[in-house]
C-alpha cells in the first residue's frame, strides 16, 4: 500500500481552528499536516468548485492533537509542547520556523510525555489554557509564555479544556470528571460525575468524558457516558440526549446543541433534548467542530476520515471537501512518495 | 431577245419574201433589196445586243454562285466548329483534378501550421479558391519535407562513409595487434591469461536478428564472466531461417507486381489468416534459464523477434524440479514476476517508436496484433526487455529510452529478477506455512513479543476477489486506481475466548512493489470494522503502514504483519470494556496507559530497549 493511499484511507484529524480575519480555516491530523481552507471559496454561491488546499508539513513525528489561534499565530498543541506559527495573511503562509515554543514540564520520574489534548483561548486576558495528558490544565500567559497556573484535580489525562471570560473554567477528563475550576480558588470549585448517574452510565463506553461546552447557565458533556445537558448552578442534569455513540465533540450552536462522537452521523438537539439534525458524516468518529456566524454561516466538521464536513445553516450536509488528494503542489508529494518506494523495493525481505 | 430577233427575222421573212414575190413577177426593186439589206443590220446589230445580254447574263451568274460557294463554306466552317466544341466541352466534362487523390492535411493541422498566411487569405474566398490555397501550401510542404529528406539522406550517407572510414582504420590495426598479442604471449601464459581461447559459436548465430543476437552475444560474454548463473541458447534449426530468408525474398517481389487495388482486395477477404502469415515470429529464438535462488526450479524465458513489430516478446514459464503441483499458478507468477519488474511496463503495448503508424499501414491496429501475440502464447513486448536488444523504447509517457550499456543493463535486470523471484518464493512459503499450519508461531523470529500470544490464528484460506470486496471498507474508495495489478486474497481468523477476528488480506500482483494490505473485522458484541469503529480504523492503519524497511533483518512481511495484527487484537480486547462488571480479557501485555489523546488511542505501537519491553501509543 502506497504511502499516499495510506494516508488518505487513514488521515484522522483532530483540531480545526479559525483565523482571527475568520477568512481561513486550518486543520491538523495526526500525520502531523496543516491543511489551510480559503473560507471565501465556499461563501460565493458560484457553482466552480472551490479551489485546492495548501498543506503545511510539521514533520511526520509531530501529531496534532488540538489547534487555537489568537491575533495572528496558529497554536499547535502536539505531545509535551505547545508552539506558535505566525499566520501571514496576506501571502497566506504559515511560517515554518515556529515563533515560539512553551514545553509542557515534566516530573523526573515521568515514563511518558503527555499530550496537550485540548486548548482554549481567553483573548480578553491573552490566556492560554492547555489540558494535557498529565491530567493538569496549565494556565500560560501569552504574553510571555510563564506557566502561571496548574489546574490540578485529574486522576487520568484531561479531555477537554473550556473555560469562560469571567475567569471559570471547566475540564473534563478520562477519569469521568467534570472539574468546575475559578482562577480565585485553588481547589475545584465542584466535581460532576455524570457516570455515576445510572439513567447516563453506559457501561460498555467507560466513564470518561470526551467533550464540554458551556454557556452562561448550561453545560453539556458526554463521553462514555450519555451526553447530557446540566444546570450550572443546581448541578442537576435536566435533559439527556440520545445519542447512540460515545462522544468526543458537543458544543452550544445558536439555540441548539451539538452532540458528534464515533458515529456515522452527526446530531442536532434542541435544549429539551428533541433531534433536530441528524447529519450524516464519513468519519468513522468526529473529534472537531468549529463554526462561526459572521460574516456567514459557516461550520466544518472533521473527524477520521480525509474530509471536512462543511455546512451552511447548521442543518443540512453542504458539501465534503476531500484533504489528501486535493492539495495544491501535490505532485511533488507523490514524487516523494515514489522515491521512498524505490528504496523500499530494494530491501528484499 | 427572243422577240427582237423573231421581229427582225419577221421582218426579214417578209422582205424577202416581198423580194421572191417581186423577182418572181419580174419586178426588180433596187429600193426594196438595199431596205432588205438594212435588215441584216438591224439584225446583227440585234445579234450582238443578244449575245451581249448572255455575256452580262452568264457574268452575273457566276458571281452569284461563287457567293453561294462562300457562305457554304463558312457554314461548313461553322459546322466543324460546333463539333469541336462540343467536344471540347465532353472534355472539359470529363475533365478532373487529381487533388482528390492526394492525401491533404487535415483543417485543424493546417490551420496550424498556416495560420499566420491563413488570416491573409479572404475570408469571403469562394471554396474553390480556398482549395487551391490549400494545394498550393501542400505543395510548398511537400517541397520543404522533400528537401528535409534529401538532406537526411546525404547525412546519412556521409555518416556511413564516415563508419567506413572509422572501420577501416581500426581495420588497420588489427595486424599490429595481433603480433603485439603474439610477442606478449610469454606474459600471458606467466599471469594465466587466456586472451586466446575461441569464441565457438555456433554458424547458426549469424542467422539470428539483430536484435537477439545483440543479446546473445551479451548474455555470452555474461555467460563466461560468471557474474550470474544462468544458461542461454538458441532455438530453431538454420534451415528455417534461411527458407524464411528467400520466402521473404520472392514475397517482396511479388508484391511489387501486384497492383494496389488487389492487394487491398486481399487483405479484406482473409484477415486472419494474414495476421497470422504477416505476424510471423523469426523462426530462430533464444532461450534464458535462471535457476532460482533457492535452486529448486528454473525459470525459462523464450524470447522471440518479430520482423513486423520490430520488437521482441518473451514468454515465461518454469522448470520445476521439485513439487509440481501448481502449474498455472507457477505461470500466473512467472507473468506476474515480468509485468511488475519495472513500474508502468505492463507490457500492454509495442513499445516501438512509430510502430503504430506501421501496423496501420498493413491495415490492422495494435490491438489485434497484441491480441495475437498473447493468444498464441508468445509473451509480451515489456521495455525492459526491447532495452537487453538494444531497441529504442517509447513508453505511455513518451519517454524515449535506448539502453547502450547492454551489460550493465542486462545484469540489472537479472538481479531484479532474481530479488523478485525471491521475495515471492519467501511470501509463497510464508502462505503455504499459514495455510497448512506448519508453522510454528510461537517460535518465529517475527514474534516480537516474548510473553507469547493470547491470540490464536485458527484458519488461514484464499477466497475470491469478489468476496474481498464486499468487505465495504473507506480504505478500498482512498486507494488509487489498480493499474494492471491483479490480487490474491485470503481470509484469517483470530480467535480469542469468545472474540473473533477477521482479516481479509489482499495481496498485489506487484509484490514486493506493493505491499498486502489488510482489512480486519472483529466479531465481539456485534460487528466492529473501519467503518463503525475508530479503535479498529486505528489497529488497521497501524497493520497496513508496516514498510518493509522497517523490518529486522530476515524477518518476513506478511509473518511480521500478522503478528502486528494479533498483537492488536490483544490490546483491543485487554483495553475494551472497562467499566464491566466482568470483564472477559485481563491486561497481560505491559503497557503504561491504557488510553492517550481524545481519540482514546489503544498501545499498539510495541517499543523495545535492551530487554525491556513494553507497549506504547
Amino acid at each position: 500500500m502506497k504511502e499516499r493511499d495510506l494516508k488518505r484511507a487513514y488521515n484522522n484529524v483532530l483540531a480545526q481552528a479559525i483565523s482571527t480575519s475568520q477568512k481561513y480555516l486550518f486543520a491538523g491530523n495526526l500525520f502531523g499536516d496543516i491543511f489551510v481552507l480559503s473560507l471565501k471559496e465556499l461563501d460565493k454561491c458560484t457553482e466552480e468548485p472551490p479551489s485546492k488546499l495548501q498543506v503545511f508539513k510539521q514533520g511526520s513525528d509531530v501529531d496534532i492533537n488540538c489547534l487555537a489561534f489568537h491575533r495572528d499565530f496558529l497554536i499547535v498543541g502536539a505531545i509535551g509542547i505547545i508552539y506558535g506559527l505566525p499566520w501571514n495573511e496576506e501571502e497566506q503562509t504559515l511560517s515554518p520556523k515556529r515563533a515560539w515554543e512553551i514545553k509542557i514540564p515534566m516530573p523526573v520520574d515521568a515514563v511518558e510525555v503527555p499530550d496537550v489534548n485540548s486548548l482554549w483561548v481567553c483573548s480578553e486576558t491573552d490566556t492560554l489554557y492547555a489540558g494535557c495528558g498529565d491530567g493538569i490544565v496549565y494556565q500560560i500567559d501569552l504574553e510571555d509564555g510563564r506557566i502561571e497556573r496548574e489546574y490540578r484535580g485529574h486522576t487520568d489525562y484531561v479531555h477537554c479544556v473550556v473555560g469562560q471570560a469571567d475567569g471559570r473554567l471547566y475540564s473534563s477528563g478520562e477519569d469521568g470528571t467534570v472539574h468546575f475550576w475559578s482562577d480565585k480558588q485553588k481547589e475545584p470549585l465542584s466535581i460532576l460525575e455524570p457516570h455515576k448517574n445510572r439513567q447516563l452510565l453506559r457501561p460498555d463506553w467507560g466513564k470518561w468524558i470526551g467533550a464540554v461546552s458551556v454557556n452562561d447557565d448550561w453545560l453539556i458533556c458526554g463521553g462514555g457516558p450519555r451526553p447530557a445537558i446540566w444546570h450550572l448552578r443546581t448541578m442537576e442534569y435536566t435533559r439527556a440526549f440520545d445519542f447512540p455513540g460515545p462522544v468526543h465533540v458537543c458544543d452550544f450552536v445558536d439555540d441548539s446543541v451539538l452532540i458528534g462522537g464515533e458515529h456515522n452521523h452527526v446530531q442536532f438537539y434542541t435544549l429539551n433534548g428533541s433531534l433536530q439534525a441528524n447529519i450524516p458524516v464519513e468519519n468513522t468518529s468526529s473529534y472537531s467542530s468549529v463554526w462561526q456566524t459572521n460574516p456567514f454561516n459557516f461550520m466544518s466538521i472533521a473527524g477520521f476520515s480525509n474530509k471536512l464536513h462543511i455546512l451552511k445553516d447548521f442543518r443540512f450536509l453542504d458539501s465534503k471537501i476531500e484533504l489528501y488528494g486535493n492539495v495544491q503542489d501535490e505532485d511533488d508529494v507523490d514524487n516523494d512518495g515514489g522515491k521512498q518506494e524505490q528504496e523500499d523495493e530494494d530491501l528484499s525481505f | 431577245m427572243e422577240d427582237v430577233l423573231n421581229t427582225q427575222f419577221v421582218k426579214l421573212k417578209e422582205a424577202m419574201d416581198n423580194l421572191f414575190e417581186l423577182k418572181s413577177s419580174g419586178h426588180v426593186s433596187d429600193f426594196k433589196q438595199s431596205s432588205g439589206a438594212l435588215m441584216f443590220v438591224a439584225l446583227k446589230h440585234s445579234n450582238r445586243e443578244v449575245k451581249r445580254n448572255i455575256k452580262s447574263g452568264r457574268d452575273e451568274l457566276h458571281l452569284q454562285k461563287s457567293k453561294v460557294d462562300l457562305s457554304r463554306l463558312q457554314l461548313q466552317n461553322l459546322l466543324y466548329e460546333v463539333s469541336h466544341l462540343k467536344k471540347e466541352i465532353v472534355r472539359c466534362q470529363k475533365l478532373k483534378s487529381r487533388d482528390t487523390y492526394l492525401e491533404l492535411l487535415s483543417d485543424k493541422e493546417y490551420a496550424s501550421k498556416f495560420s499566420a498566411n491563413g488570416e491573409e487569405m479572404n475570408s469571403d474566398m469562394s471554396s474553390h479558391k480556398t482549395h487551391l490555397y490549400r494545394l498550393e501550401c501542400e505543395l510548398r510542404l511537400r517541397k520543404e519535407l522533400d528537401s528535409q529528406y534529401n538532406a537526411l539522406l546525404t547525412s546519412k550517407q556521409e555518416l556511413l562513409q564516415a563508419n567506413l572510414s572509422q572501420t577501416q582504420r581500426y581495420l588497420s590495426f588489427a595486424p599490429a595487434l595481433r603480433t603485439l598479442q603474439d610477442s606478449t604471449k610469454p606474459l600471458h601464459d606467466a599471469l594465466q591469461l587466456s586472451l586466446d581461447v575461441e569464441w565457438k559459436l555456433n554458424s547458426i548465430v549469424k542467422y539470428l536478428p539483430r536484435a537477439l543476437y545483440i543479446l546473445f552475444i551479451n548474455l555470452k560474454s555474461l555467460q563466461r564472466a560468471k557474474e550470474f548463473p544462468f544458461n542461454s541458447e538458441i532455438v530453431g534449426f538454420e534451415n528455417d531461417a534461411q527458407m524464411q530468408e528467400l520466402l521473404l525474398d520472392t514475397e517482396n517481389t511479388l508484391k511489387e507486381r501486384r497492383n494496389f487495388a488487389e492487394k487491398s482486395n486481399v487483405m479484406e477477404s482473409v484477415p486472419d489468416n494474414l495476421l497470422g502469415r504477416l505476424l510471423k515470429p523469426h523462426p530462430l529464438y533464444i532461450s534464458l534459464v535462471i535457476e532460482s535462488p533457492d535452486k529448486s526450479s528454473e525459470l525459462i524465458l523464450l524470447i522471440r523477434y518479430w520482423e513486423l513489430l520490430k520488437c521482441v516478446t518473451v514468454r515465461a514459464q518454469f522448470s520445476n524440479n521439485a513439487l509440481t503441483n501448481n502449474a498455472q499458478g507457477d505461470i500466473n507468477l512467472a507473468n506476474d514476476l515480468l509485468a511488475h519488474l519495472y513500474d508502468d511496463d505492463l507490457g500492454h503495448d509495442i513499445p516501438v517508436p512509430g510502430i503504430e503508424y506501421e501496423v496501420t499501414q498493413l491495415q490492422f491496429n495494435e490491438e489485434e496484433c497484441m491480441e495475437y501475440l498473447v493468444k498464441n502464447g508468445y509473451g509480451k513486448p515489456y521495455c525492459w526487455l526491447q532495452s537487453m536488444c538494444s531497441i529504442a523504447t517509447i513508453d505511455k509517457k513518451k519517454f524515449f529510452k535506448h539502453e547502450l550499456n547492454l551489460h550493465k543493463w542486462i545484469i540489472e535486470v537479472f538481479q531484479r529478477i532474481s530479488k523478485r523471484w525471491r521475495s515471492w518464493l519467501r511470501l509463497n512459503q510464508q502462505i503455504r506455512g499459514l495455510t497448512y499450519k506448519d508453522v510454528d508461531m510461537y517460535t518465529l523470529r517475527e514474534n516480537i513479543y516474548p510473553e507469547g500470544l493470547s491470540c490464536s490464528l485458527v484458519q488461514w484460506t484464499a477466497i475470491s476477489h469478489e468476496e474481498f470486496n464486499i468487505q465495504n471498507s473507506d480504505l478500498l474508495n482512498n486507494l488509487s486506481p489498480a493499474n494492471g495489478i491483479t490480487y490474491t486474497s485470503y481470509r484469517a481468523v483470530i480467535v480469542r475466548g469468545s472474540a473473533k477476528m477477521e482479516c481479509f488480506i489482499r495481496i498485489p500482483s506487484n509484490y514486493p512493489l506493493e505491499i498486502p494490505l489488510w482489512i480486519l473485522s472483529v466479531h465481539w458484541n456485534g460487528r466492529h470494522t473501519a467503518m463503525n469503529n475508530a479503535a479498529i480504523k486505528m489497529m488497521e492503519f497501524w497493520t497496513n503502514s508496516l514498510r518493509p524497511k522497517q523490518l529486522e533483518k530476515n524477518h518476513r512481511l506478511l509473518y511480521s504483519q500478522l503478528f502486528r495484527t494479533i498483537y492488536s487484537f490483544d490490546i483491543f480486547l485487554e483495553t475494551e470494556g472497562a467499566m464491566q462488571a466482568t470483564r472477559e480479557y485481563n491486561k497481560e501485555k505491559p503497557y503504561i496507559s491504557t488510553f492517550t489523546k481524545r481519540i482514546r488511542l489503544r498501545p499498539y505501537k510495541y517499543i523495545r530497549k535492551g530487554s525491556m519491553y513494553t507497549f506504547k501509543q
